[in-house]
């Protein structure tokens, strides 16, 4: 990607009042994905040859941490503290608080285990809203086939169905909480249209609807009398049954001193988040440090079988400059209230309001053929026209993205007077954990929600859907793990880890690495790769 | 208790059991083009000459005791029925890592149903009741199956006029608990009570089902008599590695890459059985201990991986071969945790009559989980060590024998793990 326009020759050209010239036809999508899509990419995808997915395209950093060592053996875990509870939900950021709320408010004692603080999670920067058809020009039909059209036709439609119809009671639920939402001057929630949705249905908090969600879930579990929360703790292992077919709990260790602990429990709801940390295909990430995909290798492990493991979500506008906010993403609310995207020679290339994958694609091809701005051999990107914005709508940007003004403030750019310099971001997993409608993956005793379960935005998820996705298998999941009324486990062992190692030895692979990943390499100093 | 691998084993070598020919499933007609029947034409023209052979080729006890065969044989073929006498099929395996019988039900009932007649005709038992452990489903259905076959053949009433009275095959399920298997509980469950242990003596053989004289062996032990019947001692005993005679069926499970069930050669050695036939150890790594005959034994470490896996030789090594079950552990496995969930197992599976059974192993189970779970003291692990002295021969069966000479093998091998795990 060493070619494009310099920069200085860039910025000279741009103006923000230039006329711009007419949309260029569209093209094929298909053939702009298949050729531009980082998902086709060639060679970084490969085939599970062990495990449920066996057979299945994977992509090549992921298939690695699947087709892995346990982190512990089963000697590690003589003289562990065992605690037992009825729900252990793993993972602290919206879907997780959304299970662990439900399950206590079913009478459940909760532990909610997370690797890092409460509320450190993608969920905090899902910026642009949440959907829910509420307006009333809307259905929930028409956000179904919205969803299942931007997916390319791959989801669930009973897990879409599920969600969607869930959409205005869980913004009800929300406002019960305490949620603030951006309202109109008569006091309805303000929507707005975003890409790939067929009318106005994102609802929102100014740009940071995730981080206001987060506050309100993250209060109301500290609060809960009934869910204890064990922060700095990441689940390493999950437990199987005597015979490594069922779960019945998980192996927490401590970020501080390294300490195992045992939780014994009937159900267990992974809510572990993605995996952008991975930087897959050697994109930057627009994820939180502990997007390790640490679910997807649990899951794996015990036996769950997995969907859709090379459909990744690149967001098409993540900053590229100034260099340490590589990978923090710019809203898609800002091109849904109106920007353009805009190539090195001051044209419009792609409608802004297509779904991510496609914008995303196109951008790619801009840079890819030269016609992206180049800050330098690496780095390549095109321009998010704001001052163009700023001019039709005086103020807006400062009224509506105060997080976007704040952050780039801070670095010394001011989306007012210049354009953004964007590039597309490894947002999002697909893909994840095969689920039914509460959320129970293939495996008893395992529920899986939020970004680790997979089926219900196809190849492509649209804006808004993973906010409301979490909150909606999040309370289906916590509501149906209560209800699993099992007896507790009689025992608790790690057959599943020797079924795996078996099948890996027999697949010839390599157990070198030792999995979950817990941290990205650069942020562990190498304490977390065993 | 569930198989902890079910998954069928890469063929073997020397296979009489377990030949590909004899795994016909309750199929009559297979079972009869491969020879079966062969077996009982010669036991309804002479059953002494069964018992000499039976004597000869040595068969021992498979089911765990290694008692030899012909003793129990003798002593009921010499009872005079009162007024009949009982043969008690035991196939109510439920060990840990025992799962070789019900391979034998599955796949060759009619085998197992064979050598129950040879053996019903060679000491005069007129009933014979196939006692398998009701979990078993598919054993179950194969057995039932076949049963149903066997009745519609000519066989009952050869077999019936060769004994001179109605000769008797009955399934019966069994209660599901683990002590259901022992000799004198099995007598009590077809007696139609709970399968509460008897004291000994009177032996079964002199007053067993309603006081009849009563044998009671292994599935596997009499899946091996049709063979011995038909080609001799002499045969039989050249199958083993001496002092071993016969084959024997190892249930291989752990840390194994290939669990599953292995006819070797009695006294096979351990190493042949972990290397040859189960691949190896998972990941590479040395092994660590291995149980033997499932938890009801003591513990095998790397030291012993040469020894002969037959009766003789394991005891002399204080050692039991019981079941033929090997759950090979490796480094990496720890040892307190297995302990703690075989005596959990133990403390479960024990029938309560006897008191220091009862509480022995619930004590025994209660403080080795609180080492295990990092709650354990020093006083706890002497409490263990006195109760490993005390407990011994304090019951009417062997159940509480075996769950203490797990845990003081588990001691006298691995002592610094368990310190370990203290608080």
């Amino acid at each position: 990607m060493s070619n494009g326009i310099p920069l200085p020759e860039a910025l000279a050209r741009y103006r923000p009042d230039a006329e711009l010239g007419p949309l260029p036809e569209p093209g094929d999508i298909d053939t702009l994905l298949n050729t531009y899509h980082p998902d086709h990419l060639r060679d970084s995808v490969v085939k599970l040859t062990v495990g449920a997915n066996a057979g299945d395209p994977c992509q090549r950093e992921l298939a690695d941490l699947l087709q892995a060592e346990a982190f512990i053996d089963e000697a590690d875990l003589a003289g562990t503290p065992v605690a037992d509870v009825d729900v252990l939900v793993i993972g602290g950021g919206g879907a997780g608080c959304a299970a662990a709320l439900a399950a206590a408010e079913n009478g459940a004692r909760v532990l909610l285990a997370t690797k890092l603080r409460l509320g450190d999670s993608n969920t905090v920067m899902a910026e642009g809203g949440i959907q829910a058809a509420i307006e009333p020009d809307d259905s929930v039909q028409r956000h179904i086939q919205d969803t299942l059209r931007g997916g390319h036709h791959a989801a669930n439609p009973a897990l879409v169905s599920a969600m969607t119809g869930d959409g205005p009671e869980v913004l009800r639920w929300l406002i019960d909480q305490g949620m603030q939402f951006e309202q109109t001057s008569s006091g309805d929630l303000h929507t707005r249209r975003a890409g790939g949705m067929s009318t106005a249905r994102l609802v929102h908090c100014r740009d940071y609807t995730g981080l206001e969600m987060m506050r309100v879930l993250r209060e109301a579990v500290i609060q809960h009398r009934s869910i204890e929360v064990c922060e700095q703790s990441p689940a390493v292992e999950l437990l199987s049954n005597e015979v490594g077919q069922k779960c019945v709990g998980a192996v927490l260790t401590s970020m501080l001193d390294g300490r195992l602990r045992i939780v014994r429990t009937r159900s267990v709801i992974l809510a572990t988040g993605g995996l952008g940390r991975l930087h897959l295909n050697g994109f930057p990430t627009s994820n939180h440090l502990g997007a390790t995909g640490d679910g997807l290798v649990l899951a794996y492990r015990i036996g769950a079988r997995l969907c859709d493991l090379d459909s990744f979500q690149y967001h098409p506008t993540g900053l590229l400059h100034p260099s340490h906010l590589a990978g923090k993403l710019v809203t898609e609310g800002v091109r849904a209230a109106g920007a353009l995207l805009v190539n090195g020679l001051g044209n419009r290339f792609i409608d802004e309001l297509q779904p991510r994958d496609v914008v995303c694609a196109a951008i790619l091809r801009e840079c890819g053929e030269g016609r992206g701005i180049r800050i330098d051999e690496q780095r390549v990107g095109v321009w998010l026209d704001t001052p163009r914005l700023e001019q039709a709508q005086p103020g807006m940007l400062e009224k509506q993205f105060p997080n976007l003004m704040a952050r780039t403030h801070v670095a010394g750019v001011d989306p007012r007077r210049e354009p953004l310099l964007v590039h597309p971001t490894l947002h999002y997993q697909n893909g994840g954990a095969v689920i039914d409608v509460n959320g129970a993956t293939t495996v008893p005793g395992l529920y899986a929600v939020g970004e680790v379960a997979g089926g219900i935005h196809g190849r492509n998820r649209i804006m808004g859907n993973a906010l409301l996705e979490i909150i909606s298998f999040g309370r289906r999941a916590g509501a149906a793990a209560t209800a699993n009324r099992d007896r507790g486990p009689k025992k608790v062992t790690l057959e599943h880890v020797n079924r795996l190692r078996r099948a890996l030895t027999l697949a010839g692979l390599p157990m070198t690495q030792r999995t979950p990943r817990v941290l990205p390499a650069y942020a562990a100093g190498g304490a977390w790769n065993r | 208790m569930e198989p902890l691998i079910v998954e069928t084993p890469p063929v073997g070598a020397s296979q009489v059991l377990l030949h590909a020919e004899r795994r016909v499933g309750a199929d009559m007609e297979r079972w009869r083009s491969a020879g079966g029947g062969a077996a009982v034409a010669r036991a309804m023209q002479d059953p002494a000459a069964i018992r000499e052979e039976v004597r000869l080729a040595e068969l021992r006890g498979l089911g765990g005791s290694g008692f030899p065969a012909w003793r129990k044989w003798e002593a009921v073929a010499a009872e005079a029925p009162k007024p009949g006498k009982y043969l008690i099929v035991n196939g109510n395996e439920d060990e840990p890592g025992t799962f070789k019988d019900r391979l034998l039900l599955e796949e060759t009932p009619f085998q197992v149903i064979e050598g129950a007649v040879v053996t019903a005709l060679a000491v005069g038992a007129n009933r014979v009741m196939f006692y398998i452990n009701p979990d078993l489903t598919r054993s179950l259905a194969a057995m039932k199956a076949a049963l149903k076959q066997w009745h519609s053949s000519e066989f009952p009433v050869q077999t019936s006029a060769a004994l001179g009275m109605p000769l008797e095959l009955v399934l019966l399920p069994g209660s599901g608990h683990y002590i259901g298997g022992e000799e004198t509980a099995s007598l009590e469950w077809v007696e139609g009570r709970f399968p509460f242990p008897r004291g000994k003596p009177p032996y079964p053989a002199q007053s067993g089902v309603h006081g009849c004289p009563t044998l009671i062996n292994n599935v596997e032990t009499l899946a091996n008599v049709p063979h011995i019947a038909v080609q001799g001692a002499a045969w039989f005993r050249a199958l083993g590695k001496a002092p071993g005679t016969g084959t024997k069926l190892y249930s291989l499970s752990g840390d194994v890459l290939y669990p599953g069930v292995f006819e070797l050669p009695m006294g096979t050695p351990l190493r042949e059985l972990i290397f040859t036939h189960g691949g190896g150890l998972l990941s590479g790594k040395p092994p660590k201990a291995v149980f033997t005959g499932g938890p009801s034994s003591t513990l095998l470490t790397a030291a012993d991986l040469d020894v002969a896996m037959d009766f003789d030789s394991l005891r002399a090594r204080g050692a039991n071969l019981g079941t033929g079950a090997m759950i090979v552990i490796s480094e990496g496995t720890g040892i307190v945790k297995r302990v703690a969930e075989y005596e959990r197992f133990f403390a479960h599976s024990s029938c309560g009559q006897c008191n220091s059974c009862k509480v022995g192993t619930a004590t025994m189970s209660r403080l080795l989980d609180r080492i295990d779970t990092g709650r354990g003291t020093a006083a706890d692990l002497t409490t263990l060590e006195n109760l490993c002295a005390m407990l011994p021969g304090s019951g009417r069966c062997h159940l509480i024998n075996g769950a203490v000479q797990l845990l003081d093998s588990a001691f006298h091998h691995f002592h610094d793990e368990f310190k370990q795990a203290l608080r």
